[in-house]
């Protein structure tokens, strides 16, 4: 069942300069949907403009078959959508339990508590560090706090801004690895990354966005397999 | 040399530091430096003063120099300068930060501030008024320090507003909202953040205690309408050596300025108290800009 449509969509932060153009994407429940493509491509853009924080000038966004087209950034949260952004994702000067009461403000009050205390169990790191400002975080670690923060809402779809950059290897499969978890919940994540291998390998479909639209979508292995787009659109050749 | 410069620094850091609070939150928050900040301490001041007027005087409660009519009067001033701060950010600010560009809305806070002395001026005049003229008897502290019961009660009316504004956001998910806004209003927005209850917490938390301020003023020395102006560059220095966004900041940067312009009173003259907040103001700003409890901008 597709939960999230995105119809021909337009967005730029300047009037007259688009830089998303006329982009489709879905994604069904469940789904971890990758896109990817060269830098300027607009890959953040659509997924900000998705998330609210681009000015959308033409195109649909549908949640569940609802129009959040023109839904203000701060209450898409509260329709099921939740986005990380690539950087500056958590509060720094906030300690990691304090990061993750904000973020559960929209849940009933009643409820924060033990919902913080379910999202330490999913990620028992943060239950140690839980007192610590989030600054003083690792990367890998700040990563899985803003990934925590947004899941405490219980959204439907997570949209995930390049979690891997500036990432070691290992602390990007750690993430992925995680995501790949999270999505057994039945959630639904649309990912833009730059890193094709580590995305496609945990994807089930993808798009390769190309000035501002989609130029290729599919299974994908499919999509990691064709030599012409891995060349073209990847940026690198498949090493093997 | 007497160190009576210590207690009346105290009593004017007191005055300066809840001042500083709603500079220090408007910056951080709405980022833009409110030069009409020192106007909602001199309208909170003056419309405590019109609720006395309608209340009626009263027997002040010994050893204070005021009664009841002035404690009501100060809860309901402080929510009528709160009021004035929203319409305010109404008809003004908000249209102005919706073009995105902070300049503009400082210099139309320059404006809105000319606008609110002299209309203060012209309801009020500018000769000076009193809550009340009693005088008071200074009890003695030792070390040659006296302390009058009005000094005693601003005080304590200090700490436990500066200690509820410091629960109050640091406990509450409103505070936490506040901060997290500070920090980062994209994400703000992004986790679900009502910006525009934000920012009408920040204007009515900074807008009741600048009249809380002016009220302490006004029960001190007196009520004039340049008494904003006055005391505009020593919470701009207090905020700044607190470190913008800081509340315990803002506080201890006004504790600091109120006791060097009394020492400076006692030590070099009174003619140079005025410039003591300024040569702080730019020693921090040369030395240390975020100031005292204030982090770097990344």
């Amino acid at each position: 069942m597709t939960i999230l449509q995105v119809q021909s969509l337009i967005a730029g932060y300047e009037p007259g300069l688009s830089i998303v153009r006329g982009a489709s994407i879905h994604a069904a429940e469940a789904e971890i949907v990758v896109i990817l493509g060269p830098n300027g491509a607009g890959k953040s853009s659509l997924i900000k403009a998705i998330a609210g924080l681009v000015p959308i000038t033409g195109g649909q966004v549908l949640l569940d078959g609802r129009d959040i087209t023109t839904v203000p950034a701060h209450l898409k949260i509260r329709q099921g959508l939740a986005f990380v952004p690539q950087t500056e994702n958590i509060f720094p000067l906030m300690t990691v339990e304090e990061n993750l009461r904000v973020s559960g403000g929209i849940l009933p009050r009643a409820e924060v508590g033990p919902r913080i205390e379910e999202i330490y169990q999913t990620f028992p790191d943060l239950a140690r560090q839980r007192a610590l400002m989030a600054g003083s975080l690792s990367g890998g670690q700040r990563q899985m706090l803003a990934v925590a923060r947004a899941l405490i809402v219980r959204p439907r779809v997570l949209m995930l801004d390049e979690p891997s950059a500036g990432l070691s290897p290992k602390l990007v499969e750690q993430v992925f690895a995680r995501l790949t978890e999270i999505r057994r919940s039945g959630l639904t994540i649309v990912l833009v990354e730059q890193n094709a291998r580590a995305a496609l390998a945990i994807g089930d479909r993808a798009y390769v966005l190309v000035e501002g639209h989609e130029a290729h979508e599919g299974p994908a292995a499919t999509l990691w397999n064709d030599p012409v787009i891995a060349e073209l659109y990847l940026g690198q050749r498949r090493a093997s | 040399m007497s160190l009576q410069f210590l207690l009346n620094g105290l009593v004017n850091g007191s005055m300066i530091g809840l001042g500083a609070i709603g500079i220090t939150l408007t910056y951080s928050i709405l980022r833009f430096s409110n030069f009409a900040h020192g106007d909602f301490m001199a309208w909170g001041a003056y419309a405590a003063l019109a609720v006395v007027g309608v209340l009626g005087g009263s027997t002040p409660l010994k050893p204070l120099s005021f009664g009841w009519p002035l404690m009501t009067a100060l809860v309901v001033a402080m929510a009528l300068t709160a009021l004035l701060a929203l319409v305010l950010d109404w008809l003004l600010f908000a249209r102005l930060r919706a073009r995105g560009q902070s300049i503009i809305v400082v210099m139309a806070s320059f404006g809105a501030s000319m606008a609110l002395r002299n209309l203060l001026e012209f309801v009020f005049t500018s000769r000076p008024a009193y809550y009340s003229r009693a005088i008071q008897i200074a009890m003695p502290l030792g070390l040659g320090i006296k302390i009058t019961a009005d000094q005693i009660a601003l005080l304590l009316l200090t700490v436990v507003l500066v200690t509820g504004m410091h629960l109050f956001v640091q406990r509450s998910q409103r505070g936490r909202e506040m901060r997290a806004y500070s920090q980062n209003p994209a994400l703000a927005r992004v986790i679900g953040i009502d910006v525009d209850a934000v920012v009408r917490a920040t204007w009515i938390i900074g807008a009741a205690l600048a009249c809380a301020s002016g009220v302490m003023v006004g029960t001190l020395v007196q009520l004039r309408p340049l008494m904003g102006l006055d005391l505009l560059l020593p919470i701009f220095a207090a905020a700044i050596l607190g470190g913008i966004g800081s509340i315990p900041g803002a506080v201890l940067g006004g504790l600091v300025i109120g006791l060097s312009e009394a020492a400076a009173v006692q030590v070099i003259g009174a003619e140079w108290r005025a410039a003591v907040a300024f040569v702080i103001l730019m020693a921090v700003l040369l030395i240390r800009p975020m100031g005292l409890f204030g982090v770097a901008e990344r």
